[in-house]
């Protein structure tokens, strides 16, 4: 079976957060997304127990290197100095690349 | 009623205020707090957390509701639109203090002071279930200015946020002026952190409290009495019950918060003191003269006594993200909202029975209470 590479862009956001990255995905044309509840420690403390809105969350969205490299870049800018957020790329193969362009 | 109306004044406020220790919600608050500190497991379930204040929100709408319908809201107009001016003047209020006795910065300050100038609905419960057991009745249409007041202070915070961050703009458009290559895109990134307005109060009027809240008292007039006997069980037998549950929840994210008080400073932990006593008895003040009763007096300090901490996250973190919400959330919930409930409402309840003259010995207030 044949296998295309893309890239994987992992974010671990506090909840707050999501609506600006999901606006941002949006703006550059990427529908496609997993997100899940987490909780973990970090610089901020631990994160995850009291009020629904001091979660933690976790999006996962595959897509090529490029688009993805223009998110985290807008991600960067505009969110890293106001919410707790950490973001890293990974490499992952997928069977229908036509779905991650 | 008069009669022990006459007995609860002969208690000193410090009687009222042990009095109301020992009540099971504050009981269950401090549970919930020492439960924290002593690192306990003691954990609410998720849904629970999340069910408790929609189940909250409406019981007292639906109080509301039927209150209303028994007695009418003709005048509710007036305690209305004063409820809203107060909670502008004071939000405006809090903001000076902050940002020059304080020294917070424009974006901290805001937040604060809109977070001061919101209204709890948790708190709010919980002086309805004060004044159930003292058997003191409010107007049912405090619940309505409860909905009304929700968004105010929020909307006149980021108002004013956007207008200093424009002004933020014009400042450095002048001192860019020369350099015309990156002047968009700096010019960009200030104008990224001014935020929609209409989009805040869209969310915020479409956000479940404010439709949990309207809908009950719109079901709640609806019904009626004879409607609401088949679900009183669940509204309005719990509901005592359903606060103190919930509260010691309140404790448990209090306590595990005690920590940041020290981070927060003393000045903050003074203001959050100070803040609510003032704007509280001012609320007693007001209400009396505007004719409310001794339970509704109360209720319209508490209201202008609370500090927000569920809904002012929500909506400050996307509004004003460069405050910081260790800060508001610390101190609404760690310092104020125990104050309130515990220390302050008696307090407000004795002022309350003094303005309103139910002991006849002090007769400074006197002419407020001609037709009561």
């Amino acid at each position: 079976m044949k296998l295309f590479d893309v890239k994987l862009l992992t974010v671990t956001c506090e909840i707050l957060a999501q609506k600006a990255i999901l606006e941002i995905l949006s703006k550059h044309g990427i529908t496609g997304y997993t997100s899940y509840e987490v909780e973990g420690n970090g610089s901020k403390g631990i994160r995850g127990h009291g009020f629904k809105n001091e979660k933690n969350i976790k999006i996962e969205i595959v897509s090529t290197e490029e688009k993805l490299k223009d998110v985290a870049e807008e991600i960067a800018r505009y969110l890293f100095s106001d919410f707790a957020i950490i973001l890293y790329f990974s490499d992952v193969q997928v069977i229908r690349s036509e779905k991650f362009i | 009623m008069e009669v022990k109306s006459n007995l609860l004044i002969q208690m000193d406020i410090l009687g009222l205020i042990q009095a109301n220790i020992l009540t099971p919600v504050v009981l269950f608050f401090l549970l919930g707090l020492v439960a924290a500190r002593i690192k306990s497991d003691l954990k609410m379930p998720d849904a629970i957390s999340e069910f408790l204040p929609i189940y909250l929100l409406a019981a007292i709408g639906l109080h509301g509701g039927l209150e209303m319908r028994n007695t009418g809201f003709d005048s509710m107009l007036i305690p209305m639109l004063t409820a809203i001016g107060l909670s502008l003047v004071f939000t405006l209020n809090h903001y000076q203090i902050l940002r020059r006795l304080g020294k917070f910065n424009i974006f901290d300050s805001y937040a604060l002071a809109s977070t001061y100038g919101a209204v709890g609905a948790v708190t709010f419960s919980v002086g309805l279930s004060f004044l159930k057991n003292q058997d003191v009745a409010s107007e049912g249409y405090l619940t309505a200015v409860l909905a009304v007041l929700e968004p105010v202070s929020f909307i006149l915070a980021i108002f004013l946020t956007n207008l200093a961050v424009s002004k933020q703009i014009k400042s450095k458009k002048k001192s860019l002026s020369s350099d015309l290559g990156n002047n968009e895109k700096i010019l960009g990134m200030v104008d990224q952190s001014k935020t929609n307005l209409s989009g805040v109060l869209r969310e915020s009027i479409t956000g479940k409290a404010i439709i949990v809240l309207l809908g009950s008292i719109i079901i709640g007039y609806a019904i009626g009495d004879k409607g609401f006997e088949s679900i009183s069980i669940v509204f309005d037998g719990l509901f005592t019950g359903a606060i103190a549950i919930f509260l010691l929840e309140m404790g448990i994210i209090a306590g595990q918060r005690l920590d940041d008080i020290k981070k927060v400073g003393v000045f903050l932990v003074i203001f959050s003191i100070l803040i609510p006593t003032f704007n509280g008895i001012i609320g007693v003040f007001v209400a009396t003269a505007l004719g409310l009763s001794l339970g509704g007096a109360v209720m319209f300090g508490l209201l202008m006594a609370s500090a927000s901490f569920i809904a002012a996250p929500a909506v400050l973190r996307h509004a004003i993200p460069q405050a910081k919400p260790s800060l508001y959330i610390t101190s609404a919930l760690g310092v104020t909202f125990p104050y309130n409930i515990i220390i302050l409402l008696p307090i407000m309840f004795s002022v309350s029975s003094i303005v309103h003259n139910v002991d006849g010995s002090i007769n400074l207030f006197n002419y407020f209470g001609i037709d009561l």
